[in-house]
């Protein structure tokens, strides 16, 4: 697994969920491809943008891995039930059985306070939306497929992502626009995933998390304990378990 | 292809080695699931006509793993995965029978473009089934037989997918992309052994535990199939379906701790998926009640919560059917008149575990003793050790192991004690060998022990006591059975059939022995046939009867899930029709049951049933119809009536159009279902109900 080479990056933090542009891990004889798409010639240099006015913020521990989420985006986006064109991607490792909470990765869109895959598009299709609340969206009918956007996501996995179907990129918009969603969506309104999720493991919210590391995104939005039917019994029974988290919405 | 199916399903024949496709249309008016699968049984199994059905281990077996249209369209629950086929499991014969498990299978099944898998024959050597989209082959499982259920799912993960970081990458496959792992269903070494006690295992805990079927897959050299793909599932109305779940979750608070997911059963059932909590991660009760350490006074369950999950994962590992060989359950509690062995205080669920106990206690079985117990140390018997080497020697069938290995009763009847202790009641067993499971009361559950295949796993009318589940009732008997009254069509307006009166004439007037009580046993199966089994919704989410919201008592179902069934599929048909093509796959699997021999007489239960101290007293407080009342009615001391349960039966047949005498349906019956092919089988055979 290469590293970034822009020596602006030099010195971040890494965390478990690496900073880094691009992919291309080394595969196993026989093993199936991996990401997309190649090295970085993206630019990373900062430029500045009018801050999103919604974040989604979420919590790994809490997540259930159930994929409410990626089904509610790709049915009221696409109208099509299809994980790959998910905008949000929950990616559990229960064949590997990696340990709690680390089984779990939630992939969200953070539309970054600097947006590199709007900084990189050559056409402007990935754009700050002044007209729903600066969200980061992509308009498809502006998109040549260059995949520019996706290459200069500093994300593991990259956020933006493609869209086979239509040879396209393309992201989260907040469901500023969800053909299949009867609710008002953008930073304004509600969003699918957050509406659907069984447990509240996302939560919309208006001020920009810090962008250091996923700190500032995956929070503790566990409820309080509540009594259930069975004694003795209570759930969350102790919320979260190892470190306290930093942040909080 | 209506919406909701991928549209074809893969059947591999494992001793000619070919892959072909069955075009899904074909099996439509079954559903999907069970409802197919028990199709699919039907053409390849019993239609050539060259198999008597009784070894489950015979390469003429025809295992399926079938989804449900609504799995990978998030609806909630829906992503199970439906398993049948003839079953090594049952005692005193292999039975038809069917299971399930939830996980991500049927989901990633269905987004690599397949609505189940359909295996057949019997490989040379170890093989496993790797499906990449529409990419199919059998690959060689030397090397990971012999491997636990976590070892071989990790293999199989990195030969599929390489070195992947997992959660960093999006992997591609030919010009589409995913994040996710492959799905992999298998066995672990007590299944290759070829054991009537071995389940499938799926991720962490996900398994199909009933019926033995991992025995099966390792009677056929089958270790494993892994799937992974990267399409989609069209479906009617995709707003629909969202709007249909926000309609439920906020208008609907949760009965029980049953959280609705989406690609099918994550660690629902309390909103934890931490592996050392209740119902730890994936892995369901039987799993986590396989190893308890003493149970304290005031504690619901014994011992610490994280040596219940390492005793779980030694369980799931070597792949293991926890349920078939209980140790007693989670919880121990007095039964008055209860035989004689248990000493007044039963355990929930006492199965292989507990009885081979039992008998060490009574010095029967030990070392050296009439019954050898080596290598069982059973000085160590409550120690995660004793788990440990009870799985190594039934999966290397050592010493008492090799009895163990060949089932519970099975065992039993080697060791000279079948009769004896069947009719002192020791053994706590329903019917067809399947371990205790809140049979009683709610004699609903009860009785579909003995017209299926042991447990049917339907929690659907458990609750239809004093408070539902848990917490003090806000609804009086009357308003809850008139209630369930209009939810049960074809058969509502009857709300005398939720009567539960247990003893003398009103018994067999309104009560348990009733031709009420008929109908409300022949609308569970119709619903659960259809919307659980074929569906695939997991039972333990839906049906959900009760609410305790604002709008009254009336739970979500049946509109929920017809709702969610309308906007995934765009069928138009009505509710009740749904339920009737539950009774056609009802009568499909009776119809091969029947075939495979099921008669009358062979439809009674275990002795310990007819005996007092029959029922496990955490059933809650059942509605009665007592002299023209409704009221609440302590059941703890039910028991069943032979007779009584006899009258059952006819009135049972009689309303599913069954002949009396034989328990066989009939032409007529079939016909009108538009069977009239299995109807022309079974008169062939000499098996069609007068």
């Amino acid at each position: 697994m290469a590293e970034s080479e822009n020596p602006k990056d030099r010195g971040k933090k890494i965390d478990r969920r690496e900073f880094l542009v691009g992919s291309g891990a080394a595969l196993a004889a026989g093993a199936l491809a991996v990401g997309v798409p190649g090295t970085a010639e993206a630019s990373s240099e900062k430029v500045s943008y009018p801050k999103s006015k919604g974040y989604l913020v979420y919590d790994s521990r809490l997540c259930l891995g159930c994929q409410s989420c990626m089904f509610a985006c790709s049915m009221t986006h696409e109208g099509v039930a299809n994980p790959s064109l998910s905008r949000i991607q929950i990616i559990r490792d229960a064949p590997s059985f990696t340990k709690y909470p680390y089984d779990i990765v939630m992939s969200v869109c953070r539309q970054c306070v600097s947006p590199l895959c709007v900084q990189n598009c050559p056409t402007g299709a990935c754009h700050v939306d002044n007209e729903n609340g600066n969200i980061r969206r992509i308009d498809q009918s502006k998109c040549i497929g260059c995949q520019m956007c996706i290459k200069s996501c500093p994300q593991k996995p990259h956020r933006t992502i493609w869209d086979s179907v239509k040879n396209k990129s393309t992201k989260c918009d907040l469901c500023a626009d969800a053909p299949y969603w009867n609710e008002k969506g953008g930073p304004e309104g509600k969003q699918a995933c957050v509406e659907t999720c069984p447990v509240k493991a996302l939560k919309l919210v208006t001020k920009a998390p810090p962008q250091r590391d996923i700190d500032g995104y995956d929070v503790n939005l566990a409820p309080p304990p509540r009594k259930t039917g069975f004694p003795g019994m209570e759930f969350p029974k102790t919320q979260p378990e190892p470190e306290a988290k930093k942040g909080g919405a | 292809m209506a919406n909701g199916y991928a549209g074809k399903i893969l059947k591999v024949n494992l001793t000619t080695k070919e892959i072909s496709v069955i075009d899904t249309t074909k099996y439509e008016e079954f559903g999907g699931g069970v409802g197919m699968g028990a199709a699919i049984f039907w053409d390849l199994a019993v239609v050539p006509g060259d198999w008597d059905l009784q070894d489950a281990f015979d390469p003429r077996n025809v295992i399926s793993l079938m989804s449900g249209p609504l799995a990978a369209t998030g609806v909630p629950g829906g992503g199970r995965t439906s398993v049948c086929g003839i079953a090594s499991e049952t005692f005193p014969t292999p039975l038809f029978h069917r299971t399930s498990f939830g996980g991500r299978f049927a989901t990633m099944l269905k987004l690599a473009g397949w609505d189940g898998v359909v295996i057949q024959g019997r490989a040379d050597s170890p093989v496993w089934i790797n499906i990449i989209n529409d990419k199919v082959t059998m690959e060689d499982g030397t090397r990971l037989w012999g491997l636990d259920t976590f070892e071989t799912q990790g293999k199989i993960t990195s030969a599929v997918v390489g070195r992947t970081r997992f959660g960093q990458q999006w992997q591609q496959i030919e010009k589409d992309y995913t994040t996710a792992l492959p799905q992999i269903v298998c066995i672990g070494p007590i299944g290759e052994s070829m054991t009537r006690v071995a389940a499938l295992i799926h991720g962490s805990g996900v398994s199909a535990r009933t019926g033995g079927f991992g025995g099966v897959f390792g009677s056929k050299n089958l270790k494993a199939v892994s799937v992974i793909g990267t399409g989609g599932i069209k479906v009617a109305d995709p707003a629909g379906v969202v709007d249909t779940r926000l309609w439920h979750t906020r208008n609907f608070p949760r009965i029980m701790n049953v959280t609705p997911g989406t690609s099918a059963c994550m660690p629902c059932l309390n909103n934890d998926r931490r592996r050392n909590s209740y119902y730890g991660g994936e892995s369901m009760c039987a799993d986590e009640y396989w190893y308890m350490g003493p149970q304290k006074p005031g504690q619901m369950f014994g011992g610490d919560p994280d040596e219940r999950m390492r005793g779980a994962d030694i369980g799931v590992k070597w792949g293991i059917c926890t349920w078939a060989t209980k140790f007693g359950g989670a919880i121990t509690l007095p039964v008055q008149n209860a035989p004689a062995a248990f000493k007044g205080m039963v355990p929930m669920e006492p199965g292989m575990g507990w009885y081979i106990k039992y008998l060490y206690e009574i010095g029967v079985l030990g070392p050296g003793m009439q019954i050898d117990s080596y290598p069982l140390p059973m000085d160590q018997w409550d120690t995660l050790k004793f788990r440990e080497i009870f799985c190594d020697a039934i999966a290397r069938r050592v010493g008492i192991g090799a009895d163990l290995a060949e089932g519970f009763l099975e065992a039993v009847k080697k060791w000279g004690r079948l009769e004896e202790d069947m009719n002192a009641g020791t053994l706590r067993l329903p019917a067809w060998g399947a371990s205790w499971h809140h049979s009683l009361p709610g004699v609903d559950w009860a009785y579909s022990y003995i017209f299926m295949s042991g447990d049917p796993m339907w929690h659907g009318f458990f609750g239809l006591n004093a408070g539902g589940f848990g917490g003090p009732a806000t609804y009086t008997a009357e308003e809850l059975v008139e209630m369930m009254a209009k939810k049960v069509v074809p058969f509502d307006g009857d709300p005398i059939m939720f009567s539960n009166s247990w003893k003398g004439e009103e018994a067999r007037r309104t009560g348990i022995y009733s031709p009420h009580k008929a109908k409300m046993l022949a609308w569970a199966r119709r619903y659960a046939g259809f919307y659980n089994e074929s569906m695939s919704i997991c039972e333990m989410l839906l049906p959900n009867f009760i609410s305790s919201g604002p709008k009254g008592i009336a739970g979500p179902s049946p509109e929920l899930e017809y709702r969610y069934y309308k906007a995934v599929t765009g069928s138009k048909n009505t509710l009740a029709d749904t339920i009737e093509i539950g009774r056609k796959i009802w009568n499909m699997e009776r119809a091969i049951r029947v075939v495979a021999g099921r008669h009358r007489d062979q439809e009674k239960f275990a002795p310990f049933m007819y005996m007092p101290g029959a029922t496990f007293p955490i059933g809650g407080d059942k509605p009665v119809y007592l002299g023209g009342k409704w009221g609440f009615e302590n059941q703890n001391n039910l028991f069943l009536d032979r007779d009584g349960v006899e009258q059952f039966k006819t009135h049972f047949y009689k309303l599913e159009g069954w002949d009396v005498d034989t328990g066989w349906p009939t032409r007529k019956t079939l016909e009108g279902l538009g069977m009239k092919k299995v109807a022309d089988i079974m008169a062939g055979k000499g098996k069609l109900g007068a």
